[in-house]
C-alpha cells in the first residue's frame, strides 16, 4: 500500500539514552549482528533490517512484521541488576526514523559532533545487512540514500572542519601559519599534561621531529622514549631555540622562562623564518612582549581556549544548517519511495483495465464472427485508446495525492479499482 | 561589432564574480565549472588582444595596455585559484573586471613614439613582457594585501573563520614567485624597449620621464628582492615592497602617461 515509509521503524539506544552500562548489553560484534539479522528473520519479526552497533550507539532499522514480537525481542535484555532496559530505548517511527538514520550518518548525533568515522561504521553496517539479504525495498535505497546524504552534508557545511580540544586547537593554529607541518620542527619545554597534548596533536599532523626539554632530564628521556621525541638538556633550551618552528612550554616556573632578548636572537639565526609559540603554563612562560616581534606569533592559554570555543559555536552553526538539509532530504527520500510505491500500486490497476479490456474484445469477437481483420485491429486500438483515457484523470490524481502525502485519498482512490476486481 | 568578444569576457568574470561573491545565488553547480570559465574568457580575451595587436585599424594604446595588463591577472587568476586559495579569486576576478572594464571605456590614444617608429613587431613584444610583468606585481600585492589582513587578525588573536583563508606561509610564498615573475618580465620588457629604441631611433630616448620612473620601480622590486632573499626578510616586508610598487606602477601607467611629456605619452 501506499507509504511503506511510514512503517519503517528505529530502534535503539545511544549515548544520549543509556550509559555503557546498559550499552554494552545490547553491543554486538560483527557475527553477532550477523546472527541476529538471522534470528530476526527466521522467526519472521521482521522483513527487512540494518543493526549498527558501535560503542556509543546500538541501533535496529528495520520494517517489522509484528512490532509486539519486537517489543518481546527487546524485553528480553537485561541490565547489570536484572533491570528492564526498554527505558532507554527509542522508537522513531516513518519519517522520524529517516531522520534520525541521516543525523546518525551525518554524524549529528554523534558524541564529537562531526566527527568521521561513523560514516565508515554505518557504510559496515550496511555491508553486513546486504550480505545477510536484509535489506529490501525500503532499506535498500534509504541506505544508499542515507550514504549521499551523509557525503553531501559533509561537503556542503562546515561540520567537519572545526574540532574540539586544546590538542587540535593548537594544530589549527599551526596549520593556519604554516599550511602543513611537514618538515617542521617543535620544541616541548615541560612534560606536563596539556603540553603534551598539543604535542601529540602536532606529531599527529604530521610534524618532523620532536625536541622535548624539561628541567630533570630524565623525565625528557623517559618522554621522549614514550612519544619518539628527541631530549634535550634543559641548560641548552636557548641553543635549540633557533632550530624550532613551533615553541611549545607548560612548566610550574614562576617567572618568563623564554624572553624577548632569547627570540629576537633566535628569529636572527633562523634567517626570520616564521616561528610560532605556545604558552600553556600559568604564570606565563613565554613574554608576552615576544608577540611583538614581527616573525614570532605567540598564543597563551587563554588564546587557545578562545580557538576552541570559536570552533564550537562554527560547529553549532554548521549543526543547525546540516540539520535543515537533513529535514529536506528525508522529505524527498519519503516523496521518492511513495512515487515508486505508488507505481507499482498503478500498475496493478493498469493491469486490471487491460484483462477486462481484453476479455471484453474476446467476447465481441466470439459473438460476431462477420469482422474482418482490419477491423479487429481497429477495434482493438478503440477499447486500448478508450481505457488509457478513462484511466488518466483517476491516476493523475492518485499521482497528486501521493505526492501531497494523502495516503488516506490514495487508500480511497485505489480501493475502488480493488473492489471492483473482486 | 568589435567589442563583442570582450563583453563576452566581461561576462565571463561577472559570473566568476559572482561565484565567489554571492555563493548562494550562483549555486554550487555552477561554482564547479568557474575555473573553466576562466580558462575559456582568458582564451577568448587573448585572441582578441593579439588579433587587435595585429589587425586593428590605428595603433596600439591606453586600452590595449588595460586590457593586457587585465588578460595577465586572468592567466594569474587561473594559476592560483585551486584549492585553498579560492580567496584569491574573489579579488582577482573583480579586478579583472574593473580594469578591462576601464580599457573599454576610455577614449583611445596612442602612444606619440609610434607616430615617429610605426607600427613594428617590437611593439607587442615590449608590451606583452612589459603587462606580463605588470600582471605578476598586480597578483603579488593582491596577495600581499591578503597576508597582511590574514597575518594582522592572528596578531589580534580574532579567530572567527580563520580555516577559509590560505596560511601565511602558502600567501607569502605566493606573493613571493608573482614578484619574482614580474621583475624578470619586467626587466625583458624595458630591455626590448631598448632593443626597439635602439634600432629604429637616431637619437638613444633616455629623456622620457616614464623610463627614468620605471627604471626607478625596477629598481625598487629588486631592493624588495634582496631584502628578501639576502637578509631573510620576509613576510610583511615583501607584502609592503609589492603593494607600494604595484601603486607606483599604475601611476606610471595612467598618472605619467597623460601628464608628463615624453616619448610614451599618449598624444590626440
Amino acid at each position: 500500500m501506499a507509504g511503506e515509509g511510514d512503517r519503517l521503524l528505529a530502534v535503539g539506544l545511544s549515548h544520549h539514552t543509556a550509559p555503557v552500562e546498559i550499552r554494552e548489553r545490547l553491543a554486538l560484534d560483527e557475527d553477532g549482528v550477523r546472527r541476529t539479522l538471522e534470528r530476526l528473520r527466521r522467526e519472521e519479526i521482521v522483513e527487512e533490517a540494518m543493526l549498527i552497533s558501535t560503542c556509543n550507539r546500538v541501533e535496529l532499522y528495520t520494517i517489522p512484521r509484528s512490532i509486539e514480537a519486537l517489543q518481546e525481542f527487546y524485553g528480553g535484555f537485561r541490565g547489570p541488576n536484572g533491570e528492564r532496559i526498554d527505558s532507554h530505548l527509542y522508537w522513531h517511527r516513518g519519517r522520524d526514523a529517516v531522520k534520525h538514520l541521516f543525523r546518525v550518518a551525518a554524524s549529528l548525533d554523534s558524541l564529537v559532533v562531526g566527527e568521521p568515522q561513523i560514516l565508515g561504521q554505518v557504510k559496515n553496517a550496511v555491508r553486513i545487512a546486504e550480505e545477510s539479504s536484509a535489506l529490501g525495498q525500503v532499506l535498500h535505497p534509504l541506505t544508499q540514500r542515507t550514504m549521499s546524504v551523509a557525503k553531501k552534508v559533509r561537503s556542503q557545511t562546515d561540520i567537519g572542519k572545526n574540532r574540539v580540544g586544546v590538542g587540535n586547537a593548537g594544530v589549527d593554529l599551526a596549520l593556519q601559519i604554516f599550511g602543513g607541518l611537514e618538515g617542521k620542527r617543535c620544541m616541548l619545554v615541560g612534560v606536563g599534561e596539556m603540553g603534551r597534548q598539543v604535542a601529540v596533536a602536532l606529531m599527529s599532523a604530521g610534524l618532523e621531529e620532536l625536541l622535548i626539554t624539561n628541567r630533570t632530564f630524565e623525565r625528557s628521556v623517559d618522554v621522549a622514549a614514550e612519544y619518539g621525541g628527541t631530549p634535550v638538556p634543559y641548560e641548552r633550551m636557548e641553543d635549540y631555540l633557533p632550530r624550532a618552528d613551533i615553541v611549545l612550554t607548560a612548566t610550574s616556573a614562576q617567572q618568563p622562562i623564554v624572553t624577548v632578548a632569547m627570540v629576537r636572537k633566535a628569529l636572527r639565526d633562523r634567517h626570520y623564518r616564521t616561528v610560532f609559540l605556545i604558552d600553556l603554563a600559568v604564570p606565563r612562560n613565554i613574554e608576552p612582549q615576544v608577540d611583538e616581534l614581527e616573525d614570532a606569533y605567540l598564543f597563551n592559554v587563554d588564546d587557545l581556549s578562545r580557538v576552541v570555543e570559536q570552533g564550537k559555536a562554527a560547529r553549532e552553526q554548521a549543526a543547525q544548517a546540516a540539520l535543515e538539509m537533513l529535514d529536506v532530504e528525508a522529505d524527498r527520500f519519503l516523496a521518492a519511495l511513495r512515487q515508486v510505491d505508488i507505481n507499482s500500486d498503478l500498475r496493478g490497476v493498469a493491469e486490471v483495465a487491460e484483462a477486462f479490456r481484453t476479455a471484453e474484445v474476446a467476447r465481441s469477437r466470439r459473438l460476431t464472427n462477420t469482422l474482418d481483420e482490419p477491423q479487429l485491429e481497429a477495434l482493438d486500438a478503440l477499447t486500448k485508446a478508450l481505457v488509457k483515457k478513462l484511466l488518466h484523470r483517476p491516476m493523475m490524481a492518485v499521482r497528486t495525492a501521493a505526492r501531497e502525502g494523502d495516503s488516506g485519498a490514495v487508500q480511497t482512490l485505489l480501493r475502488q479499482w480493488k473492489d471492483d476486481d473482486e | 561589432m568589435e567589442r563583442l568578444p570582450y563583453i563576452a569576457v566581461l561576462v565571463a568574470w561577472g559570473f566568476i564574480s559572482m561565484g565567489h561573491l554571492l555563493p548562494d545565488i550562483v549555486g554550487e553547480a555552477s561554482r564547479r565549472h568557474s575555473r573553466t570559465v576562466a580558462v575559456v574568457a582568458v582564451a577568448l580575451h587573448a585572441a582578441t588582444l593579439l588579433a587587435g595587436l595585429f589587425l586593428s585599424p590605428h595603433p596600439t594604446g591606453f586600452p590595449e595596455a588595460l586590457s593586457g595588463m587585465a588578460l595577465g591577472i586572468g592567466i594569474a587568476y587561473v594559476s592560483v585559484v585551486h584549492r585553498r586559495l579560492r580567496a584569491l579569486g574573489m579579488l582577482l576576478a573583480p579586478l579583472a573586471i574593473v580594469i578591462l572594464g576601464t580599457s573599454q571605456v576610455v577614449p583611445h590614444r596612442s602612444v606619440q613614439a609610434l607616430e615617429h617608429t610605426g607600427y613594428s613587431v617590437w611593439l607587442p613584444i615590449h608590451l606583452g613582457l612589459i603587462f606580463s610583468g605588470l600582471a605578476g606585481f598586480a597578483l603579488s600585492s593582491v596577495v600581499g594585501g591578503v597576508y597582511l589582513w590574514a597575518r594582522r587578525r592572528l596578531k589580534q588573536k580574532r579567530f572567527a573563520n580563520m580555516s577559509r583563508l590560505p596560511s601565511l606561509e602558502v600567501l607569502d610564498r605566493i606573493q613571493f614567485r608573482a614578484m619574482l615573475f614580474g621583475f624578470v618580465f619586467l626587466t625583458l620588457g624595458i630591455g626590448a624597449g631598448g632593443a626597439w629604441a635602439a634600432a629604429s631611433l637616431q637619437e638613444l630616448w633616455a629623456v622620457d620621464s616614464k623610463i627614468w620612473f620605471t627604471l626607478l620601480i625596477w629598481a625598487w622590486y629588486g631592493a624588495a628582492l634582496q631584502v628578501r632573499l639576502v637578509a631573510g626578510r620576509r613576510g610583511r616586508w615583501t607584502a609592503l615592497f609589492s603593494i607600494v610598487g604595484f601603486g607606483g606602477l599604475l601611476f606610471s601607467l595612467v598618472g605619467l602617461n597623460f601628464l608628463l611629456a615624453g616619448w610614451h605619452t599618449y598624444g590626440g
